[in-house]
């Protein structure tokens, strides 16, 4: 019996190397160790064995039993774990394919650029505050100390709507706004949408963007501006550039400056950009004028301040090398989706 | 401003070389428009004489000249200009030179002859008649004189200036001149200035025999002033003027003309010259022109006056319009013998609105616009006086008219340093304080830290201490001015409300695949007709610009559809097949005439098109927008002229209209040449803004299942959908979760004029599982609401 024992674990270890798929495993597991299986068959001739061989054979047969079990299983693993294989490899892709097209929005550059600067001030403790794009003459001109006779009106070609009502200029008139609505300490940005009378071309455009400055209390000197302007310029320019004050003349501030930072494509050693000056021209800015300090209640003897004017769409273009503003008005998609 | 350096260094030493002078000059206020240097890009260039002239064998317009370029031998070069003589005295290019624009010459062979150079045009010099004379006659430019060959030609030509174009800000007229922008140099080059001393003779008389002034508005002529010059010995004024005059880029005419041309540029006061024996009656009236008055001026062009301009009149007409050009009549001519000669202010405002309003734009205006120092009127006369004196251009008369009211003293600013410093945060000197002030003629002294600073009329915009601190800092340098951190208490700064909710509409219209655009905010009004709005629409009363760029943008929008629809009508005709776009911008409002500002109303408008798009894509987008607003939305039809009638809705939130959309009319797209389906929308963001959204609170997710019901109806074709939403909606109660359409059919077993519709519904409680009973007696409810809406379940 011993031998037809060892017999029947042979063939049933060379009929389990040999299936080939999951029906012939079950093949063979009927074949040895269903109920008519060999095995079987074998425990049930035990009957004509004597007492004491009966528990020697029973184990032997058991353990024969467990090991084809054992066989089976193994085998059977095997050939699953192979048809997965077979199943991915024959899955795989050619992924050089296009991709399927996840249509995702985006915002304007002068929305960008804009969100970008509101955040540079923001973390400086400016509050962003929003004003009316058609303004008065009061609020454009004649608080930011530009009389009716003035020659600085001269500088700014208004549209005009009715009698002393305008489309703004300038985001300047929020400062006034601001100051008679807020008490020092204030500090506020506030960008918007501004209009002047100027033919478009590939350099001006009658609606632009500003965003404008404005900080007034006690003790505040140019030191300061210079300081916030320093910090905006090195987050927009980048850490390296240089800034430095250049005198001119706004009505509305006093000290008044023209700030250039050192060119960033040649860094101030003078270039095509540049026109080989080194600086460039970025924005206006200056110490509040007294006569408007005072028009919105404020004491000039008491407190100063200083005002800034920076020209968003100018930092578009440069940022992006776009040459043409048209382009930013002109909203063709292909132009839109690179931003 | 165009000056001529050389021309600079007789008011200042300026020690510096022109560049030096252009990155000075901008530090301390004055911007350098532009740098032109004489001669500049001519190199190799001499003097030369013609020795011999042959003909070219092969050539019947050339010409071969041997030339004496100053060196041993002859050199040959070939021209084909006819205007040459031998014995001439000719610029020649020889090999390897330049001439300006870059050309460069070097030997060659023209028609087989050698030519070791090029004999020289005055075009090709880069001159013009006004630089030399003969310089724009057809031909080789011949030279004057017997210059020695081999010498430099830019010698030889005297182009050895350098004309500087200065910017000059509007609150500085008084630098505008010869003598204001030389005065500046000499501060920031720390050098001396020397205005031009004034001296003269008279011949005697008496001004009150020639000639009677009057002023009748003293308001528009503050000062009137007037010299009589008998004996005029009209020439040719020197070259040394001619050449300032031509550099500050007008044209020489003769002494008289140009002496009151030329104190004009050099102190900035205009001056006009009448020819004396025109003036009827010997009377000069400066008064107010009479309605329809006429007057032809200089130029020969005729002008109808109105009453607010100014004149200088004689008895009977007007023979100059104050301030900005005289009348052909009394204008000054070879043969005129006698001159009155005029020195005045006038009011600024008045001249700009004559100016503009005649479109007379003149030097002389240009500078009355820009404002001039009523003191400054004496000097300039006493100036022209004089070099009518030092040219023997004529005769002066003793006596002067001088009409004026009280003359302004000079305004006295007391301050102390300190409050002049605390502006600009930077300890400069007292002693350099007061030394620069004074070098910049504002008189200062110094008690301790008390400034007393005496401010002339001219430097009318000086008027406290922010002025001087100006002053100061742009002699003493803004490089001095360092970097100070804010102080103070470091916070984030806030955003308002309606900006926090614009950014996140933003944020979720990004996310779903729009893409911002940017538009003008003014428009076509024809946009109202292309809309097709109705004769009583509200959005025709559109804002317009009284100075517009055109047409087209000539009127603040009321809708911000035809921006959109002409944003998309660009895109399809460039053949982009698909688009997404949003922009948030104003609307304006306002009661018409326009009395007061306007409304602004923030608003939302989009656009979709593309295979992919429809009307729902569209509601969806609108749907999260008033979601993410914390809005109950309800859709009603709407009549939109613009949008297709039966593809339109009116978005409702919390019961308030917020917009319309829909898909465009056809009619109105073929007028934008759109041949596709679009779809807009414009949503008033005031009425989303001032949506206050409940403060968000988690809602536990459910711990017990839910038991899904199918509806599946025939109703009426017309029942609209959202009414059985609305039946399921309110028979399902607390217990609905959620409903979806799943089917709508029209056809062969549906009855006609009839439709099925079928519903998933889903109901759960959150305290405990539905029992059978639970749920039947929902759907009951649920049937019986639908069975309201003429509906039937479906066997």
């Amino acid at each position: 019996m011993k031998e037809q024992l060892e017999a029947i674990k042979k063939a049933a270890e060379r009929a389990a190397n040999e299936a080939l798929d999951e029906k012939q495993i079950e093949e063979i597991r009927v074949r040895f160790l269903g109920k008519k299986g060999e095995l079987t068959a074998l425990l049930k001739q035990m009957g004509s064995l004597s007492a004491e061989e009966r528990p020697k054979m029973g184990q032997l047969v058991n353990e024969a039993k467990e090991k084809v079990e054992a066989m089976i299983a193994e085998r059977r693993a095997g050939l699953k774990q192979k048809a997965v294989e077979l199943k991915l490899k024959a899955e795989t892709i050619d992924i050089t394919l296009p991709e399927k097209q996840v249509n995702s929005g985006g915002l304007h550059p002068l929305s960008i650029v804009t969100n970008d600067l509101i955040d540079i001030f923001q973390s400086m403790g400016f509050d962003v505050l929003d004003g009316p794009e058609v303004e008065t003459d009061h609020y454009n001109f004649e608080c930011l100390n530009v009389p009716e006779d003035h020659p600085a009106r001269d500088m700014q070609d208004t549209f005009y709507l009715a009698d002393k009502i305008l489309l703004r200029t300038q985001t300047s008139a929020a400062q006034i706004r601001t100051m008679e609505n807020r008490k020092p300490p204030i500090k506020i940005i506030c960008p918007g949408r501004v209009f002047r009378a100027d033919e478009v071309d590939a350099t001006h455009s009658p609606v632009f963007h500003q965003l404008e400055g404005l900080v007034v209390d006690k003790g505040v000197t140019m030191c300061d501006l210079m300081g916030v302007l320093e910090q905006f310029a090195h987050e927009i320019y980048g850490k390296d550039v240089n800034v430095r004050f250049r005198p001119s003349f706004f009505p509305f501030t006093e000290p008044s400056v023209e700030v250039d930072i050192s060119c960033t494509e040649c860094g101030g050693k003078g270039c095509r950009v540049c026109k080989g000056e080194g600086w460039i021209e970025i924005l206006g800015a200056g110490m509040v004028h007294p006569n408007v300090l005072r028009s919105c209640g404020i004491d000039p003897d008491v407190y100063s301040g200083f005002a800034f004017g920076i020209g968003i769409d100018r930092i578009t273009t440069t940022r992006y090398k776009i040459s043409d503003i048209r382009l930013l008005f002109e909203n063709d998609k292909r132009f839109l989706e690179q931003f | 401003m165009k000056v001529s350096l050389n021309h600079l260094k007789r008011y200042v030493d300026i020690n510096v070389s022109a560049d030096v002078l252009a990155e000075k000059m901008p530090l301390a206020g004055f911007e350098i428009e532009s740098i032109e240097k004489q001669g500049e890009g001519i190199k190799s260039v001499v003097a030369a004489k013609i020795l011999k002239i042959t003909p070219h064998e092969n050539s019947d317009h050339l010409q071969i000249c041997q030339m004496d370029v100053g060196k041993d031998a002859p050199v040959q070069i070939v021209t084909g200009a006819q205007n040459i003589s031998e014995g001439d005295y000719v610029p020649a290019a020889l090999d390897d030179s330049y001439l300006p624009g870059g050309v460069h010459i070097v030997s060659g062979k023209l028609r087989g002859v050698e030519s070791c150079g090029m004999l020289c045009s005055g075009g090709e010099l880069g001159l013009t008649e006004a630089d030399y004379e003969g310089a724009e006659v057809h031909g080789i430019l011949i030279l004057k004189g017997e210059p020695v060959p081999g010498t430099d030609i830019k010698e030889v030509l005297g182009l050895n200036d350098t004309i500087i174009d200065f910017s000059i800000t509007s609150n500085r007229p008084d630098a505008g001149c010869f003598l204001g922008i030389a005065k500046e140099i000499s501060v920031v080059l720390d050098t001396e200035f020397k205005a031009p001393k004034t001296a003269y003779k008279t011949i005697g008389g008496d001004i009150n025999d020639y000639i009677s002034v009057s002023v009748e508005n003293g308001d528009l002529c503050p000062r009137y002033m007037g010299r009589v010059v008998k004996n005029l010995r009209i020439a040719p004024s020197p070259d040394w003027m001619q050449k300032a005059i031509i550099s500050a880029g007008m044209r020489p005419i003769n002494n008289i003309v140009d002496i009151t041309n030329f104190v004009m540029l050099e102190t900035g006061q205009p001056m006009h010259a009448f020819n004396y024996n025109d003036l009827k009656n010997k009377q000069i009236i400066v008064r107010n022109a009479r309605e329809g008055e006429k007057i032809v001026t200089l130029d020969g062009s005729e002008f109808n006056l109105t009453a607010d301009m100014l004149v200088i009149a004689d008895v009977q007409n007007p023979s100059c319009l104050a301030g900005i050009m005289g009348g052909k009549e009394s204008e000054i001519e070879a043969d005129t013998t006698d001159l009155f000669l005029e020195a005045a202010k006038f009011r600024r405002d008045n001249i700009r609105h004559t100016s503009h309003a005649l479109g007379i734009h003149t030097e002389s205006c240009a500078r009355f616009q820009k404002g001039t120092d009523i003191n400054n009127v004496e000097y300039a006369m006493e100036r022209a006086l004089s070099l009518i004196y030092e040219l023997d251009a004529g005769d002066i008369i003793d006596g002067f008219a001088d009409i004026h009211g009280t003359l302004p003293e000079n305004r006295i600013i007391k301050t102390t340093t300190d409050k002049v410093l605390e502006l600009i945060g930077v300890d400069v000197p007292k002693d350099v304080m007061v030394s620069i002030l004074n070098k910049l003629g504002l008189n200062t002294t110094l008690d301790g830290n008390e400034m007393t600073v005496s401010v002339p009329s001219i430097r009318d915009d000086v008027e406290g201490r922010a002025d001087l601190a100006e002053e100061i800092m742009r002699i003493y340098g803004y490089s001095h001015i360092k970097g100070r951190p804010m102080r103070g208490e470091v916070t984030r700064g806030k955003k308002l409300p309606e900006r926090l909710k614009a950014d996140k509409i933003k944020n979720l219209l990004c996310a779903a695949g729009l893409r911002e655009i940017a538009t003008y905010s003014f428009i076509n009004p024809a946009a109202a007709d292309l809309l097709n709005l109705k004769e009583d629409d509200e959005r025709r009363n559109m804002i317009k610009i009284i100075n517009p760029l055109g047409d087209e943008y000539s009127a603040l929008r009321t809708q911000l559809v035809w921006s959109m629809l002409s944003v998309i009508s660009t895109n399809i005709s460039r053949k982009t097949e698909a688009a997404r776009f949003f922009e948030i911008s104003k609307r304006f409002f306002g009661e018409l005439p326009l009395k007061s500002q306007p409304d602004e109303i923030p608003t939302l408008s989009i656009g979709i098109y593309g295979e992919d798009e429809d009307f729902f894509t569209l509601k969806g987008i609108i749907e999260a927008v008033m979601k993410l607003c914390g809005a109950h939305t309800e859709y009603k039809r709407s009549d939109e002229p613009y949008l297709h009638p039966g593809r339109q809705a009116a978005v409702y939130a919390n019961n308030t209209i917020a917009g319309t959309f829909g898909e465009v009319h056809p009619a109105v797209a073929e007028k934008f040449g759109i041949d596709a389906r679009v779809y807009v929308a414009e949503i008033k963001l005031d009425v989303l803004y001032s949506i206050n959204r409940r403060k968000l609170i988690y809602k536990p997710l459910p711990k017990f299942p839910a038991v899904e019901r199918d509806f599946a109806l025939i109703t009426d074709i017309e029942t609209p959908v959202g009414d059985l939403e609305k039946a399921i909606t309110s028979g399902g109660g607390r217990l609905l979760e959620k409903i979806k359409l799943f089917d709508i059919y029209t056809g062969s077993q549906i009855p006609a004029g009839k439709k099925s519709v079928a519903f998933s519904v889903w109901l759960r409680s959150h305290e405990g599982t539905l029992t059978e009973e639970q749920t039947e007696a929902v759907c009951a409810k649920i049937i019986e609401k639908l069975q309201k809406t003429g509906s039937e379940l479906r066997k």
